[in-house]
């Protein structure tokens, strides 16, 4: 091969490799674009009011904020209401003492434990605790062992 | 002169006498180019171009008639604090959702339809899907068996997580197979013969298709709140 | 004064103006017929030239053409919706109602748009199961069954879309089962679906998205595919036509 074919050759090759590097770094680029860095949305931390305000015995679903807030015997706790399944939301059912999904039938106990349904697991226990002001507050983004009351 | 018979060897030569006429013998079906039959050519305008637009006429015409008669559902405004129940997708998207119903979403909602795409995709690049010939016409005592062990390991496994819906389909596809199968050489009834000529790619094709409506199906008509088991004539 | 309309017509195709614009030629010869099909730019992907055989109603049930008669509904009635659409939450649903109620002709262009979004799903997948069943999925148009597939799966999330567009309940949860099937996808389900929604719940960035997926780039990427399908059927030869003795 005559020196001008390889010269000609290793252009090709710093052009491709420069095209490649070029790529690479749109590909990064693009990826950071779309992924949004400022979310819109409700903080995952929620004053759910003052502790007295749930009865002992009582599961309280609060539909705003999508989870359940139940004074059982052993303390307060706090469940997500989102089906473990799909993401649909459950309800709780008072007549049957269950927790139920509209959307394919999974059914899950006071605790969250999974009774029915083609649900995977059961649902999550979200962080609860008593805030400065002394209201209850829980943290949906963080999910704890279950069984782990909050004594009030 | 050698006693050796003369090396074969590729040639081109414009000589017929040192390169001899070459004659080729093709066989049914091998080649899709091969015609056997006389096919005019007329000009795309107006003969084609006229009968797309007279298609696409009446195509309009329904659907503008259907759209006047009928009204596209709308829904009150979402409300993420209430599932409505039950939650249902778009009716192609239905067969997945009642395949959900038995097998967890990884399998049904990510492999299965992975699956059939990648199934799709690679179909005409697999011989067997190119041969033309009825499935039992070639191999039969070897093609029996691989049948006999998919139709069973595969029932086995739908018995194993109740999916009647998929159970069903597959019992009476592989029952109308073993039809062919028993057949004898030459069927008596046009129906026989019929059945006997299709390849396995139709076979396979036609269980997804009669698949597909029947789980469609019954995710559209056949089930209601929490995904349960409804008749729709009783509710 | 006794002139006829028919006259009136050629001496219209005789102007210099016309000739300029339309270079088809004359009369009813094949030259003009050719001209017709090759001269313009919208048809020339065609062959001056099709297989009789190729245009019978039996062949392919013309479904091919059909579904590409529903995109083109769509596109027009996309494109007129969307002058009257916010992709906001909440006012998308308050736009719906408009469309319903105030928008002259709003309720049927909707409706037309919905019904010819089922319609095209279900002649993609008829057109998929006739080019199989009669075998022209075969060589050399292995390629072009790919590039089909492709188009198929276009179509469905062409439909998947549209369908968050109204924001309603159906819309909403629809789209939260589907994106939560999506992050059953192992190791990069979750980032998928953040990606997808903008987000971590259904909300207006999600909707935001999906509604630029829906009019502009899914389009575009179904505009570039049919366009690649229709040269192969070129370069392949045209549509298959069996040879005489099969069973179809």
């Amino acid at each position: 091969m005559s020196k001008e074919e390889s010269r000609r050759e290793a252009f090709v090759k710093i052009g491709v490799g420069a095209a490649c590097v070029a790529g690479c770094g749109a590909a990064v680029f693009g990826y950071d674009f779309l992924s949004p860095n400022v979310l819109y949305e409700p903080s995952p931390v929620v004053s759910v009011g003052k502790p007295d305000r749930y009865p002992a015995g009582s599961v309280t679903q609060d539909l705003q904020n999508g989870i359940y807030v139940v004074h059982g015997p052993e303390g307060m706790y706090s469940l997500s209401a989102t089906c473990t399944h799909l993401g649909c939301l459950t309800v709780w059912k008072a007549d049957l003492n269950i927790i139920a999904c509209p959307c394919h039938g999974s059914k899950f106990n006071e605790q969250g434990a999974r009774i029915a349904g083609p649900a995977p697991r059961g649902l999550p226990w979200l962080r609860v605790w008593v805030g400065d002001e002394g209201d209850l507050m829980v943290d949906r983004s963080t999910t704890i062992p279950p069984k782990q009351f909050l004594r009030t | 002169m050698s006693d050796q018979a003369p090396r074969l060897a590729a040639a081109l030569d414009s000589d017929s006498r040192r390169t001899p006429l070459r004659v080729a013998f093709v066989t049914r079906r091998t080649s899709p180019q091969v015609k056997t039959y006389d096919d005019p050519a007329v000009m795309t305008y107006p003969e084609a171009i006229l009968r797309a637009v007279v298609a696409v006429q009446i195509l309009t015409i329904a659907l503008v008639a259907i759209s006047l008669l009928w009204d596209a559902p709308l829904e009150q405004l979402a409300d993420p604090m209430h599932t409505p129940n039950p939650a249902k997708a778009p009716w192609y998207f239905l067969g997945l959702q009642e395949l959900l119903h038995y097998f967890p979403p990884v399998v049904a909602g990510v492999m299965i339809p992975g699956l059939v795409v990648a199934a799709l995709v690679v179909i005409p690049y697999f011989n067997i899907n190119i041969e033309a010939e009825g499935i039992w016409l070639k191999n039969r005592g070897r093609r029996l068996r691989i049948f006999g062990l998919v139709i069973v390991a595969f029932s086995a496994v739908m018995v194993a997580f109740q999916v009647w819906a998929v159970l069903i389909p597959t019992l009476l596809i592989a029952a109308a197979m073993l039809l062919a199968a028993a057949s004898p050489p030459q069927p008596p009834s046009r129906f026989r013969r019929w059945l006997v000529s299709k390849p396995v790619s139709y076979w396979v094709m036609t269980w997804f298709l009669v698949q597909a409506v029947v789980l469609t199906a019954i995710g559209t008509f056949f089930r209601g709140p929490g995904w349960s088991w409804v008749w729709p004539w009783r509710s | 004064m006794a002139k006829t309309l028919d006259a009136y017509a050629n001496g219209l195709r005789d102007t210099r103006v016309w000739r300029s614009v339309f270079r088809g030629g004359r009369g009813p010869n094949n030259l003009r017929r050719s001209l017709a099909v090759q001269q313009n730019v919208f048809l020339h992907l065609a062959s001056v030239k099709i297989s009789r055989r190729s245009l019978a109603f039996r062949t392919t049930w013309f479904l091919g053409t059909l579904s590409l008669g529903t995109f083109l509904i769509l596109a027009a009635t996309g494109i007129l919706l969307m002058l009257y659409y916010h992709p906001s939450t909440p006012q998308a649903y308050a736009d719906m109602k408009d469309l319903q109620f105030v928008v002259s002709a709003g309720v049927f262009l909707r409706n037309l748009h919905r019904w010819s979004a089922h319609a095209m799903v279900f002649l993609v997948f008829a057109h998929m199961f006739k080019v199989f069943y009669r075998g022209a999925y075969r060589t050399p148009r292995e390629f072009n069954w790919v590039v089909g597939v492709i188009l198929l799966l276009v179509t469905l999330l062409l439909s998947y879309t549209g369908y968050l567009l109204p924001w309603d309940q159906l819309a909403f949860w629809a789209i939260t089962v589907g994106s939560n099937l999506m992050s059953a996808v192992p190791v990069l389900g979750a980032k998928m679906r953040f990606l997808m929604l903008g987000g971590h719940t259904v909300n207006a960035n999600a909707l935001l998205r999906f509604y630029v997926l829906h009019c502009v780039i899914l389009p575009f990427a179904a505009a570039v595919f049919l366009a690649i399908h229709f040269w192969r059927i070129r370069k392949d030869g045209g549509l298959y036509t069996s040879s005489g003795d099969s069973h179809e």
